[in-house]
């Protein structure tokens, strides 16, 4: 029952964030520069033609009309049609809108789904990089707090914090891919690809990691509960493994289901710079072409993605430990 | 709630679906495909421009689905526009091109040419390819007179013989457009429009179009093509938009050539062994543009005045090697280019007295002008913008520099009704022909409008006598000693510089003929 209610609950709040997140999505692409439907007519078609076509696509009507018709073809599972892109999904420059020879255009929907599987993997794969790497670090530097793992652990954290990612692929790129010839770098054609852009995302996401299983870390272990282990004859593994780190591993679940939902922001940078092609890189162009409709089914799945995870990192919390409540 | 559920099992299950995840598209041949394996393989090219999405030639002027097509369509000839020789033509699909009266050209055809569909090559496809593409609804508007001017005879099935008498313009204009328009099958065009021709590309050339997955284009050497099979076994075209990932792919050895290199990029990888670099003029010019058809550059002293203001010498340093010098209004890669003596040169006393001539003096008087130019497609437009700014305000131009995104910028490029935005634009023009009228009429005939908006009688007269010309010799001569001073007098555009195409390869690919609009031959051996 409280399950029911919870999610219930947590469900209704996330459709009022995606409502809101789309609302104001959508009134900001209309207020930025770039008429979007001259890019789709070419930049030679006559103001009477730019008129037409938007016109008839209802895009000069005022934005909550215009919001209040997306809205309604979405509940219907419709994110529209991309502006420019083709059936094929190839990124494009505009031909000419009312040339009847052009091609269908590219669901929004089928673009999303068929690109977000990409990111996701990413995603995947630098959490697992990231994990690991942090519970390392992390946990040597809480159990030994003031010595030099603690040192260690501050100071990569430190480090990896101030490294820009889109330097830090070039670099990484340039060191693994063009001089040793480890790894490919740019592009997909295997699940190789994905391990460079995965470093890169790692060590975004590392540094809040570390330091928060530090801190949890070593709190736990100043814990009455390690001491009376100690005195019941635990040996130090086990009472580490078994109760501090599990103690400790709350707020680092928590931490996680934010980091995850940013990873989708970070993704937009290193899959540009890695021609990765995740919904990162379909971001970028639909951007930089000002192609409305994907920008906004964009921006209504990641808020979505965002919502569902930090309902289920709350539920597993609530049910790890049952004295929180949400 | 399940009491099952531990700390312990959520973390063992969340890793394990993490890496479940992580390795659901895994390549088997992961652990093999290191980033050097990729020898043996098609050759890679990664394009700075995306495409449009509709396979028509005549549906678009982009340029880089112009490369594609120089790939698999087949041209009546071609021309390799090289400086030192700009009108020389290589016969392709075409044997003998002769002009029979001045209206009137007799084209010769290749005979035992086919279609990538199997389907013969014939004067039938020459007729259908100008008929169509000379319709006025075509967006690539690239002939002299719409299809009603022009009469397509075919007295057998390899004799074409064009004649332009309804329009009353000269049939040499064809010579130069044979090497530019790309040659679709009649039974394509008959199919109409949203029917295979703007599904795929269907041609005669060293490669077929198999598909377009995302952003990659890819073909394959075409085993029926007239010259043999080519040596290369394909080609995946991909757009990447970043330069430096294009540059780390072609020294990691996934690309196989990239094109757009910045002149830093050039200076890197120069001592490289492994790379080889090409550098052509090319065809695209890069033109300051003014929008003549509103105050204050509606006035032909301030385009004179501010011509005169810009070192372009200062533009070429910033530039390097990506930058040629420029005194005309076409690349010196084009029919009838000559240094115009009275091209305006760096002179502030000539600025000055004809800002003070237009009722300016010193710039007192003038409204703030914006200065409209993009960031990410051209190379150091940013950089020499600030300078030409810079320069302009030193005369007393009141001069804002207005930096945007290609998609941005490309919205306020064109000329609309009242001028369109901003006073000065930024932008190049490229068309893989010697035809100079492709940028001449395209820009200064008040037909057109295009960029400036320029609306002059004389200009359009002394275009209209080039075109009409009965001869190539003539024209040429008109274009030099009249057309293009008159142009300069007026100054409609500077023309900054001629680009410098620069490519970056593979070694292996060395003396590949890249022909200065971009697009390539690659129809040869390799070494």
């Amino acid at each position: 029952m409280f399950v029911l209610a919870f999610l219930a609950r947590r469900l209704v709040q996330g459709l009022v964030i995606v409502f809101l997140v789309s609302l104001l999505i959508f009134t900001l692409l209309r207020v930025v520069p770039g008429d979007p439907v001259r890019l789709m007519a070419g930049g030679m078609a006559p103001e009477a033609l730019i008129e037409q076509i938007a016109t008839s696509m209802g895009l000069r009507d005022p934005i909550l009309v215009q919001f209040g018709r997306y809205m309604g073809n979405v509940v219907q599972g419709d994110l529209g049609q991309s502006f420019v892109r083709p059936a094929n999904g190839a990124a494009t420059g505009g031909s000419s809108f009312n040339d009847a020879t052009r091609g269908e255009r590219a669901k929004v929907a089928d673009l999303i789904f068929e690109t977000l599987p990409m990111t996701l993997q990413l995603a995947a794969v630098t959490l697992v990089i990231a994990l690991v790497f942090s519970t390392i670090i992390g946990v040597a530097g809480g159990l030994a707090p003031g010595r030099w793992p603690d040192k260690v652990a501050f100071y990569v954290s430190s480090i990896f914090i101030s490294l820009p990612n889109f330097w830090l692929g070039i670099v990484l790129a340039l060191l693994f891919s063009v001089h040793l010839g480890w790894l490919p770098a740019i592009g997909y054609n295997g699940f190789a690809y994905t391990i460079l852009p995965a470093i890169v995302l790692a060590v975004e996401l590392s540094p809040v990691l570390i330091r928060t299983l530090v801190s949890s870390v070593s709190s736990q272990m100043g814990q009455s509960y390690v001491s009376v282990g100690k005195v019941r004859g635990l040996g130090h593994a086990r009472i580490v493994a078994n109760h501090a780190l599990r103690n400790a591993s709350v707020p680092l679940l928590n931490l996680l289901g934010v980091q995850f939902s940013s990873l989708l922001g970070g993704v937009i940078i290193v899959e540009f710079i890695f021609d990765y092609p995740g919904l990162g890189l379909l971001t970028i162009n639909a951007v930089l072409q000002r192609d409305f409709p994907l920008i906004q089914g964009i921006a209504i799945v990641t808020s979505a993605i965002f919502v569902v995870i930090n309902i289920v990192v709350d539920l597993v919390a609530t049910t790890i430990d049952p004295r929180l409540e949400y | 709630m399940d009491s099952n559920l531990t700390r312990r099992h959520f973390m063992q299950g969340a890793a394990t679906a993490a890496v479940a995840a992580g390795f659901a598209q895994i390549n088997p041949d992961f652990l093999i495909s290191s980033a050097r394996a990729q020898s043996g393989k098609p050759m890679s090219f990664l394009s700075a421009e995306n495409i449009t999405g509709n396979w028509d030639p005549t549906a678009h002027t982009t340029l880089s689905q112009k490369n594609i097509e120089g790939f698999v369509m087949g041209f009546l000839t071609r021309t390799p526009m090289r400086l030192d020789d700009p009108s020389e033509v290589v016969y392709e699909l075409a044997t003998k091109i002769e002009l029979l009266t001045s209206t009137r050209l007799q084209i010769s055809l290749r005979d035992g040419i086919k279609f990538h569909d199997g389907k013969p090559f014939k004067a039938e496809d020459v007729k259908a390819t100008f008929e169509y593409g000379a319709q006025p609804d075509r967006p690539a508007q690239w002939y002299p007179g719409p299809t009603e001017t022009l009469t397509i005879e075919t007295p057998d099935d390899l004799t074409v013989i064009v004649d332009t008498s309804k329009g009353g313009y000269p049939a040499h204009l064809f010579i130069f457009l044979a090497a530019f328009l790309p040659i679709m099958s009649a039974k394509d065009i008959a199919a109409g429009p949203g029917g295979p021709l703007s599904q795929r590309l269907n041609g005669t050339g060293p490669f077929k179009f198999v598909a377009q997955r995302g952003n990659d284009t890819m073909l394959e050497a075409f085993d029926g093509y007239f010259k043999g099979k080519p040596g290369i076994p394909g080609i995946n075209f991909s757009f990447v938009a970043d330069s430096t990932t294009r540059m780390l792919s072609l020294l990691n050895g996934q690309a196989s050539i990239v094109e757009r290199l910045e002149p830093e990029q050039v200076t890197s990888i120069e001592g490289n062994p492994a790379i080889a670099i090409n550098k052509v003029v090319s065809v695209e010019n890069k033109y300051l543009w003014f929008r003549c058809s509103k105050p204050p550059f509606n006035d032909p002293r301030l385009r004179l005045a501010a011509a005169h203001a810009i070192d372009r010498s200062l533009i070429l340093e910033v530039l390097g090697s990506a930058g040629h010098k420029s005194e005309n209004f076409v690349s010196p890669v084009k029919f009838g280019y000559v240094d115009l003596e009275n091209y305006p040169a760096y002179d502030p006393d000539k600025c000055q007295a004809l800002l003070a001539e237009a009722g300016f003096p010193n710039g007192k008087g003038l409204p703030q002008l914006e200065y409209i130019t993009s960031v990410g497609f051209y190379p150091k437009t940013k950089e020499y913008g600030e300078i030409i700014t810079a320069m302009l305000t030193e005369q007393g131009f009141p001069v804002t520099l207005t930096v945007l995104e290609p998609a941005a910028w490309n919205e306020r490029l064109y000329h609309r009704p009242g001028g369109g935005p901003g006073h000065m634009v930024d932008c190049g023009w490229s068309t893989g022909s010697p035809e100079p009228d492709l940028v001449l009429r395209t820009h200064f005939h008040s037909t057109s409008h295009r960029i400036t908006g320029l609306e002059d009688a004389e200009i359009d007269a002394s275009l209209d006598k080039e075109r009409s010309a009965p001869t190539l010799e003539e024209r040429g001569k008109i274009l030099k000693t009249e057309t293009m001073p008159l142009i300069a007098s007026k100054m409609p555009a500077l023309s900054l510089f001629t680009s410098v195409m620069i490519h970056a390869m593979k070694k292996e690919l060395e003396g590949l003929y890249i022909y200065p609009d971009g697009s390539m031959d690659a129809s040869r051996k390799m070494a």
